[in-house]
C-alpha cells in the first residue's frame, strides 16, 4: 500500500508491498529507517529543529520537530522489532532559498540537529543527499529496502 | 510578432476580476457600510455566494452555527474575514485545473501555495508597520498570479530554463526572464495592474522575488517574505525548487529573528489544517 507521508508526520510499513512517499521536502528533512532483518520502514518528514518554540504545538504535532520527532520515529521502529545495529539511515532535505545573511537556513540549521543527535546516540548515516536550493522527494519500498529520491528539476535515482 | 510580444497581448485576454468582489473590496473601505447594502451587491455572483457560505461554515472559522446567508455571513464574520473570503472566491477560479502544469506543479498546488502565502502574510502583518491584513492576505494570494498565464510558455521551454539557470548560476526567475522575455512576476503585476490593484499591490507582486525586497519595508517586504517562507517549506513548489535569491539582512529592522520566522512556519502549519475547506475550493 503507498502511504503518503505529510509535513510533521511520520509513518511505519511493516508489508511488503508498503511504500512509504514524502513529497515536496525543502527546508524540510526526511528520515527513512529501514531494517532488513525483520523488513519494516519508517519515513519521517520534520521542518523545524527544536520544540522549545512552541511546547503546546509540539505537544500535539511532535514530528514537526527534530527533537522530538527523531527520538519517536526510533522507538517506534524498536516497537515494530527493528534494532540500531541493523537499521540503514537515508536522510534527504535541508535546502534552502539563496540568502547570504544565514537567516533563511532553516534546513541547514534542520540538518545540524540531527547530525548531533546521531553523533551522540551512535547512528550512522547510510547515505544523504542534502542542501542546496532543490526540492525533494524520498520513497521507500519496505519489501526491498529500495529508497528512490526525486529531485527537482534533475530526475529520479536510487539513493 | 515575437514571442514576447505573444506573451504581452496575453494580458488583454486576460479575464476580468469578478466585478462584484471590487464592489465589494471597496465598499468595505468605508467602515460604516451597510449589512443590507453589502448583500444586494454580493447576491449577484452565485458563485462568490456559494464559496462564501461554504467557506464561512467551514472549521477554519470555527463557527457554533450553520450560516445560511449571506447577511448571517457579514454579521458572524466581521469586515476583515469577509474580505479575505470573498477575495479568495473570486481568485480561485484562476487556479483551477493544470494552472502550474509547466512549473511542473500537480492540480491544486499553485492555488495551495497561494493560500499558505496568504496566511503567512497575514501572520507576519504584525511585524510591518503599516500594512493592512486585508491587504497582506489578497497580495500572498496573488502573488503568483503571473504563473497561472504563462505557464505554458514555461512549460515549452522548461529544459531550456533549466539548464540556463544551471548554466548562468542564476536564480529559476531570472533563467525564466532570460529565456522567455518576462518573469511570472512582471507578468503577474500587469495583470494587477489591468484588474486595478493598487499601486502597492502591484509593486509587491512584481517585486515578490527580488532578492533586494525585504530592503523595501512594507508590503513589498512582507509578500517576498511570506513567499520566500512558503517555498522553503516546500508547500506548491514545482520545477524552480528552492532556487530564489532573497536577501535577509534587513529582517532585524522588523524584529524578525529566526526564531519569529520558526514560530510562523509552526504556526502556518496549524492554520493550514484548518484552511482545509479554502483549499478545496479550487477542486
Amino acid at each position: 500500500m503507498k502511504k503518503i507521508v505529510g509535513i510533521s508526520d511520520m509513518q511505519i510499513g511493516t508489508d511488503a508491498d508498503d511504500q512509504l512517499i514524502t513529497y515536496s521536502l525543502g527546508s524540510c528533512i526526511g528520515v527513512v529507517l529501514w531494517d532488513p532483518a525483520v523488513k519494516v520502514g519508517g519515513l519521517l518528514h520534520y521542518m523545524l529543529p527544536d520544540s522549545n518554540i512552541d511546547k503546546v504545538k509540539a505537544a500535539s504535532k511532535p514530528y514537526m520537530f527534530a527533537d522530538m520527532g527523531i527520538p519517536r520515529m526510533f522507538k517506534e521502529m524498536y516497537k515494530h522489532g527493528a534494532s540500531k545495529n541493523r537499521m540503514k539511515v537515508y536522510v534527504v532535505g535541508g535546502a534552502q532559498v539563496m540568502d547570504r545573511s544565514g537567516i533563511f537556513n532553516i534546513g541547514k540549521r534542520n540538518y545540524m540537529v540531527l547530525r548531533k543527535m546521531f553523533w551522540k546516540n551512535k547512528v550512522m548515516v547510510t547515505k544523504e543527499d542534502v542542501g542546496g536550493s532543490v526540492n525533494r522527494t524520498i520513497s521507500l519500498y519496505v519489501g526491498t529496502g529500495q529508497v528512490r529520491l526525486k529531485v527537482s528539476g534533475k530526475g529520479e535515482i536510487d539513493l | 510578432m515575437s514571442r514576447i510580444d505573444d506573451i504581452l497581448s496575453l494580458v488583454d485576454q486576460v479575464p476580468p476580476f469578478p466585478k462584484v468582489a471590487r464592489q465589494v473590496m471597496k465598499m468595505l473601505e468605508n467602515e460604516n457600510i451597510k449589512v443590507r447594502d453589502l448583500a444586494d451587491v454580493i447576491q449577484y455572483d452565485a458563485t462568490i455566494t456559494a464559496n462564501i457560505l461554504k467557506t464561512c461554515n467551514a472549521a477554519y472559522y470555527g463557527l457554533s452555527r450553520k450560516v445560511t446567508s449571506i447577511e448571517d455571513a457579514l454579521v458572524v464574520l466581521g469586515q476583515q474575514a469577509l474580505k479575505d473570503i470573498i477575495i479568495t472566491s473570486s481568485s480561485v477560479g484562476f487556479y483551477k485545473g493544470k494552472a502550474g502544469a509547466g512549473y511542473l506543479l500537480e492540480e491544486g498546488d499553485l492555488w495551495k501555495h497561494a493560500v499558505a502565502a496568504a496566511i503567512m502574510a497575514q501572520l507576519l502583518s504584525p511585524q510591518f508597520a503599516g500594512v493592512d491584513k486585508g491587504a497582506a492576505f489578497t497580495a500572498g494570494l496573488l502573488h503568483d498570479i503571473g504563473k497561472r498565464f504563462i505557464s505554458g510558455f514555461v512549460g515549452e521551454e522548461l529544459k531550456k530554463i533549466v539548464s540556463y539557470a544551471h548554466g548562468e548560476k542564476s536564480s529559476f526567475i531570472e533563467a525564466e526572464k532570460g529565456v522567455i522575455g518576462i518573469s511570472h512576476a512582471e507578468f503577474g503585476a500587469l495583470i494587477l495592474e489591468r484588474w486595478d490593484f493598487d499601486e502597492e499591490m502591484v509593486k509587491a507582486v512584481r517585486m515578490h522575488h527580488n532578492p533586494l525586497a525585504l530592503e523595501e519595508g512594507g508590503l513589498v517586504a512582507l509578500v517576498a517574505l511570506s513567499n520566500t517562507l512558503v517555498i522553503s517549506m516546500g508547500v506548491g513548489v514545482g520545477a524552480d525548487g528552492l532556487a530564489a535569491p532573497m536577501e535577509g539582512e534587513s529582517l532585524g529592522r522588523f524584529g524578525i529573528t529566526h526564531e519569529l520566522l520558526e514560530k510562523a512556519m509552526s504556526e502556518l502549519w496549524f492554520e493550514l489544517e484548518k484552511a482545509e475547506e479554502m483549499i478545496n475550493l479550487v477542486k
